[in-house]
């Protein structure tokens, strides 16, 4: 008899609402941090050592956070997306909690930006614009616009992307409203290839860059993993079912272990990676799950 | 013999001339006594002495003896000096005359001669050696040398000190000749003369002056004089000589030390310290490292053969032998009741130990075990200056670096270890107190060096083992089980007092002492040792067997107490060894297996004895615990034996989580997050001895992490808790106190909580929806403490009373025409005649069903509801089912749940009637077809709930309730009016009680009208009898009282219906006569009641008869 799934290990309570954007930082022998962003607007560093809010920003005027990322796994700089259309970068240095910079990115979708940190210390940002399929990247010290990423044909809303660094230079995948998944060379703003994934639009994809290979999920109740050849394009993979439709979040663990995903049948599901063998369904939650992450 | 006198005259003169020739220059050299009436000049001394001296020569009587003295004392030292062979000669002269003497003339003459002496020294070796065998000679019996002279105890002192005296005046460069080879034999005469008297005389003053002799003899003298210094080869020199008499030294002291204690402690402490001064110089290391210094003495003859050689094979046998020699000195003086025996006893081992640790190997472990079997002794002096010794000897001991030593240290250790659960059986306390304050002593000289003797598995096993054994708790108390707290655990007190703990008792031991001592062995164990060898052998043990499992547990605790360096006596005051780390991560691995389920949930109460539906839910834990424990046989129930057991295991362990926190301080606070849901889980036991200790654990917490209260504790991790009591609440038969937590944390918090909360109370609901079979009596009382939590923390919604319906007026008349024409007022309403212009009041009795109805017909547009009101709506939703659970204790649970959710959702009326509306028929039959038990507490919701909804709930009372209560108090009253004082025991009773004390007010709040009142009026008539018990009277009264407010006319009416004590006399003739069928009847039963009520509506300030509505 397979063993019944595993406990919650501790739940963190007292956000207070919805929570729409979830980030580790487990740099440095300092406790490891989780930020989490609210429905509300508040972001909460969780020291995950005490297990408690360390601090509780309120940010984006109130408007839903939907994603949040740190600089090179530092404490002292957070980066949050808000509902309200912006996007801000926080100094939390020495117990600051102070908006350096924002950008006003237009959009109003739920597609979450995705953070480019290149060794030679620029950093790209992709974000979704008021035009609702476009991706605009960004260099994140000056602002200034690299480029801006249009599909040629009409693929619908951008829904969600990833962007990474490959031998070529920075490799951009996004996932639009008509299903399809797109890749796109960022230096040369072009796409490589285009795969229409998914009849419905695609919710979440994650990529797996040692493994050029790359899973999306959908409003339906199935998991298409994809592969990249090496002329960068896509091609179809591998496929799970799942017993109930709909996923929010698609999370590869760094390690490429594990595949961890949030269904809106409020279960947490987990897959080996490698194989997409279904490990584990984590039960606990009573309402649809919205974000996971996974520690790095 | 006057012959004899002129010639040892003319031999004086002569050596008198030789004297005063050369005495002249070496005068310089001696310290000149300034007594100004002293003579100082040699010559004018002599011409003073002489005739006394001559006469004393001539003839030798006590007198001239005291003429001599008596001219002496005017004679200045350094004279007396020159002078010194010329005085003594005399004296000498007395002693050697052949023939009895009496003893009063050698008394005297050793007093002079002791005078002589005292102030001189003997310079020449020829004058020691006259006068030391001299003086051996008064001592000795004339016919038989070796023995005593069968003098009087006087003469012996004199003699004795004389030859104190002498052996102090002897020149340094001089007395080393005594102790040369050719005068062993007349040395040896002395010291078995001195010896013979140490050990046969019977006064105790002339054993402690031979003892004292002696240690002259040999330069160990202690008194306050100055001596001689022996160097290095001079010290050889003694060491050689006492080395042939020292078997005949030791087998006679020992014989003086062991006899009898009345001899008193001097003989006893002098034996003792010439014993070992004795041994310390024959034996000592540095003597015998170089043996070979020993000359051959081949001239010496027959005397040669009395020399001993100190060989390695000569210590080697000596030592032995001194071992068996100091193994009977010590059982002798080890428990002396004398303290300065005792002392005695500390500084021979340590003298010995520093002196010949090497040479008397064999004699290191005993010498050891009475050193540190002193470490405990009530005489302070004692005590330091055992710890002085130790000390030392420890500090050389580790410096050295010397293998030996700690072996020596261990191998005692491991030989007390085997053979302590032996004597802890089998010795009195005072006996083991002692072998393990020894055994502490050992751990305390080892020091660091524990951890050497730890990692050999052998001695880690002994003493672990020992420990278990001697640690067995005795678990047969019965008290402990049958104690209940009757306190719950929902009552944490303010401030951090801890209870004061319960007295554990133990199979071998019953002194307290003897338990600290124990404490400190761990401690001191923990503190020198390998935190993680010990933790994980004492580990090992505690799995291992349930038999070692609360020792094991016990010695971890002080394990961990000492490692942190608490309760640990040390003489550096130095950071404890193990770092923060280490000890913390011991420390979470002990908690973890503390409170692993198998340890922690273990059955405390026997299945037999569960009354209470707390413990209805130990049957599947005891069956889980046994399956996977497989402690006992599935079919045994558990005896008393071992629930006491579990009982003192779970106190073990929890009093180990306290000390920890202790321990580790405020760094305690992250381990908070696993260990206080289960200490709170315990503070809510049922055993008492449990729950006290889980507070006092708790307490300690507040002292590690700075708490001010278990209060604030409770508050501030309440995210903790809140977490395991979540997670639990979905396993409720592996866990099932977590609702008990839960209330406990609803008690103290504040509605700062409720966020936090709202999830878990959803868990709840969800857990009850679940499995309300089984565990509804502990979600009932979650659910109750959570309703009057809520209750607490929204306070300002219970102020919101509705306001008394009927405001009275206060005017003092209303006159009859006023009156007549509010009524005419109200007639023409009640028909329906200027409903338009009345006052808008009336709009507020909607039609109860037509609200509930709106209610349930917009919820889309519902905006959302306050937390709290959320919650107790969705509680009651809860209560509406189970209000019909078959268990009554549920029923009356979930009544009172239900008027709390009443008290809360009273703020909100809309949300309230529906509520009303669904539990009504549940509530109805609890008020009309239950048990006698469950009508007055479901009566008393009514009550609460006719005060928050009155007009909602009017008809329906009306026609469901009050014709059947108004029938059954009827019914009632003919029993009540003939029974016994018995019946105020009966549940009739009480619920005739409760009805007739809430009847009253309700009948105000529903605002009940005339036929209604009709009933309650008549069903309340009986109860005014005074045949009915006094106190359904005055609840009777009470409801007439109630009454009156509400139709004072109805109820005047009714009562003179029945007793009518006036006659009313019409104001006019035309008018008919008043009737009242009360009237002219005799006194009756009803009579005191009726006049009492009667009575009080006159006189009240004229009331005004106007029905109640007219004001509204």
């Amino acid at each position: 008899m397979a063993r019944p799934p595993p406990d919650p290990l501790y739940i963190l309570r007292g956000s207070g609402a919805s929570v729409n954007a979830l980030h580790f930082c487990c740099g440095g022998d300092r406790p490891p941090l989780l930020y989490s962003g609210s429905g509300k607007g508040a972001v909460h560093v969780w020291n995950l050592s005490t297990r408690r809010a360390e601090r509780v920003l309120e940010s984006h005027a109130g408007n839903s956070v939907i994603w949040l990322n740190t600089f090179n796994n530092s404490r002292s700089c957070l980066i949050s997306q808000g509902r309200d259309m912006r996007v801000c970068v926080w100094d939390l240095s020495e117990g600051r909690s102070a908006v350096t910079d924002s950008l006003h990115t237009g959009s109003v979708g739920f597609c979450q930006c995705s953070l480019l940190e290149s060794r030679l210390g620029s950093t790209l940002l992709a974000h979704p614009t008021q035009h609702m399929e476009e991706v605009s990247v960004v260099e994140m010290s000056s602002w200034t616009q690299v480029c801006s990423l249009k599909p040629d044909s009409n693929l619908g809303m951008l829904m969600s992307m990833k962007m990474w660094q490959a031998d070529s230079g920075p490799v951009l995948c996004a996932g639009y409203e008509d299903g399809s998944v797109v890749l796109w060379d960022v230096s040369h703003r072009r796409p490589f290839s285009l795969l229409k994934v998914h009849p419905e639009p695609v919710m979440s994809l994650d990529v797996d860059v040692c493994r050029q290979k790359g899973i999306s999920g959908s409003s339906e109740n199935i998991l298409q993993s994809w592969r990249l050849d090496n002329q960068q394009s896509l091609q179809m993979h591998d496929s799970i079912q799942m017993t109930n439709p709909g996923v929010s979040q698609l999370r590869i663990r760094a390690d490429g272990k594990i595949l961890a995903s949030a269904g809106w049948d409020n279960n947490i599901r987990v897959f080996g990676w490698k194989k997409l063998k279904p490990l584990a369904v984590l039960q606990h939650h009573t309402d649809m799950t919205w974000t996971i992450t996974t520690t790095a | 013999m006057n012959m004899k006198n002129n010639e040892y005259e003319s031999a004086y003169n002569v050596m008198l001339l030789t004297n005063c020739r050369t005495e002249p220059l070496r005068t310089s050299n001696f310290k000149w006594r300034m007594a100004e009436h002293q003579i100082e000049d040699p010559k004018i001394a002599f011409a003073y002495l002489r005739p006394s001296c001559v006469l004393l020569t001539k003839e030798p009587t006590s007198a001239n003896v005291a003429a001599l003295s008596g001219h002496l004392r005017s004679v200045s030292d350094g004279a007396l000096q020159q002078l010194q062979d010329y005085i003594l000669f005399p004296l000498r002269f007395v002693l050697k005359t052949p023939g009895p003497k009496r003893e009063g003339l050698i008394q005297v003459v050793m007093e002079a001669m002791t005078y002589i002496l005292e102030n001189t020294c003997v310079q020449r070796w020829e004058s020691l050696r006259d006068l030391f065998s001299e003086l051996c000679l008064c001592l000795c019996s004339p016919q038989d040398p070796g023995k005593p002279a069968m003098t009087s105890e006087e003469l012996k002192i004199s003699v004795l000190g004389c030859l104190d005296t002498l052996l102090h005046s002897a020149y340094g460069d001089i007395v080393f000749k005594l102790y040369e080879p050719s005068m062993l034999p007349g040395l040896g005469a002395a010291v078995s003369l001195l010896l013979a008297l140490a050990e046969q005389e019977k006064a105790r003053s002339v054993q402690t002056a031979s003892l004292k002799c002696l240690l002259s003899l040999f330069l160990q003298c202690d008194c306050k004089k100055e001596h001689i210094e022996p160097r290095q080869h001079e010290r050889y020199l003694l060491g050689s000589a006492l080395a042939t008499f020292l078997p005949g030294i030791s087998r006679a002291l020992s014989l003086v030390v062991s006899g009898d204690v009345r001899q008193g402690q001097a003989v006893t402490v002098k034996s003792m310290r010439f014993w070992y001064k004795t041994v310390g110089l024959v034996m000592a290391d540095e003597q015998l490292e170089k043996t070979g210094i020993d000359k051959a003495a081949g001239d010496l003859g027959r005397v040669g053969e009395l020399i001993v050689k100190r060989t390695p094979s000569w210590r080697k046998s000596t030592s032995q032998r001194l071992a068996i020699v100091l193994q009977r000195i010590i059982s002798c003086t080890s428990a002396h009741p004398h303290w300065k025996v005792r002392l005695e006893l500390v500084n021979l081992s340590h003298h010995l130990l520093s002196q010949c640790s090497q040479a008397v190997v064999e004699c290191v472990g005993p010498l050891l075990e009475a050193l540190v079997g002193a470490i405990n002794d009530e005489e302070p002096e004692v005590k330091n200056r055992c710890n002085a010794a130790l000390d030392d000897v420890a500090q050389k001991g580790q410096t050295n670096g010397r293998q030996d030593f700690t072996d020596v240290l261990s191998e005692n250790l491991h030989s007390l270890a085997s053979s302590l659960p032996r004597l802890m059986r089998t010795s009195d306390d005072q006996r083991k107190l002692f072998v393990l304050n020894v055994f502490l002593g050992y751990l305390k000289i080892l020091g660091p060096k524990i951890d050497v003797v730890l990692t050999s598995a052998v001695h880690l096993e002994r003493i672990s083992k020992a420990l278990m054994q001697v640690m067995e708790l005795d678990v047969t108390d019965v008290k402990i089980i049958e104690e209940k707290s009757l306190t719950s655990s929902a009552d944490l007190r303010p401030d951090v007092q801890q209870i004061p703990s319960q007295r554990k008792y133990f199979l071998y031991f019953t002194d307290d002492k003897i338990f600290s001592a124990l404490g400190k062995i761990c401690r001191m164990l923990g503190y020198y040792g390998n935190l993680y060898l010990l933790v994980d052998r004492f580990m090992e043990l505690y799995k291992e067997s349930s038999v070692y499992r609360k020792q094991a547990a016990l010695v971890l605790n002080e394990i961990i107490v000492g490692a942190a360096g608490i309760g640990v006596e040390t003489d550096t005051p130095s950071q404890p060894k193990t770092n923060q780390e280490d000890l913390k991560s011991s420390i979470v691995s002990i908690i973890e297996e503390y409170i692993s389920l198998s340890n922690w949930h273990l059955p405390t109460v026997s299945e037999a004895l569960e009354g209470n539906p707390e413990s209805t839910v130990l049957p599947v834990n005891n069956n889980l615990e046994r399956n996977s424990l497989q402690l006992l046989p599935a079919s045994k129930p558990q005896t008393l034996h071992q629930l006491n057991s579990n009982i003192w295991q779970i106190c073990i362990q929890l009093e180990g989580i306290g000390g920890f926190a202790l321990a580790l301080g405020t760094e305690f606070s992250l381990l908070l997050m696993r260990s206080l849901y289960p200490v709170l889980e315990k503070a809510g036991d049922e055993s008492l001895l449990i729950s006290q200790v889980a507070f006092n654990a708790m307490c300690d917490f507040c002292k590690a992490c700075e708490y001010s209260s278990p209060k604030e504790l409770v508050i501030k991790n309440s995210d903790y808790l809140l977490n395991d009591v979540s997670l639990n609440l979905a396993r409720p038969s592996v866990h099932p106190h977590a609702p008990r937590v839960l209330a406990v944390m609803f008690t103290h918090s504040d509605a700062s909580l409720l966020p936090l909360v709202a999830d878990v109370v959803q868990d709840v609901l969800t857990a009850l929806d679940l499995s309300y079979d089984q565990r509804t009596p502990q979600f009932c009382s979650v659910l109750n403490s959570l309703m009057k939590a809520l209750v607490r923390w929204f306070p300002n919604m219970m102020g919101h009373q509705k306001l008394p319906t009927k405001p009275r007026q206060n005017s003092t008349c209303v006159s009859l025409r006023q009156f007549l024409l509010d009524y005419k007022k109200q007639k023409e309403l009640a028909e329906g005649i200027g409903v338009e212009d009345e006052d808008p009041d009336d709009l507020d009795i909607p039609p109860p069903a037509s609200a509930s109805d709106e209610d349930t017909e917009a919820p889309a547009v519902k905006k959302e509801l306050p937390l709290h009101i959320q919650i107790a709506k969705d509680v009651m939703e809860r209560c509406i089912h189970l209000l019909s659970d078959p268990s009554l204790r549920i029923r009356l649970k979930v009544l009172d749940i239900l008027e709390l959710c009443v008290c809360i959702l009273r703020e909100q009326e809309d949300e309230l009637l529906p509520m009303v509306h669904r539990c009504w028929p549940a509530l109805l039959h609890r008020l009309t077809n239950d048990d006698p038990l469950a009508v007055p507490r479901a009566f008393k919701v009514l009550c609460v709930l006719g005060d928050s909804c009155g007009d909602f709930l009017r008809r329906r009372v009306s026609k469901e309730v009050l014709p059947r209560l108004t029938a059954s108090l009827v019914k009632q009253a003919e029993i009540s009016a003939r029974s016994g004082p018995v019946y105020t025991h009966t549940l009739a009773y009480k619920l005739q009680l409760a009805v007739l004390q809430g009847l009253g007010s309700l009948c105000v709040k529903l605002d009940l009208m005339d036929a209604d009142l009709d009933h309650v009026l008549d069903a309340c008539v009986p109860y005014l009898s005074c045949r009915q018990p006094i106190r359904l009277q005055e609840a009777c009264l009470s409801v007439f009282r109630s009454l009156m407010d509400l139709d004072s006319d109805l109820c005047w009416f009714i009562l003179n219906q029945l007793y009518c004590p006036v006659v009313y006399d019409p104001p006019h003739p035309l008018l008919l006569p008043v009737k009242l069928s009360g009237a002219n009847k005799p006194r009756n039963q009803f009579t005191d009641n009726i006049l009492k009520l009667l009575q009080e509506l006159d006189g009240e300030p004229e009331k005004p008869d106007i029905d109640a509505s007219h004001d509204r």
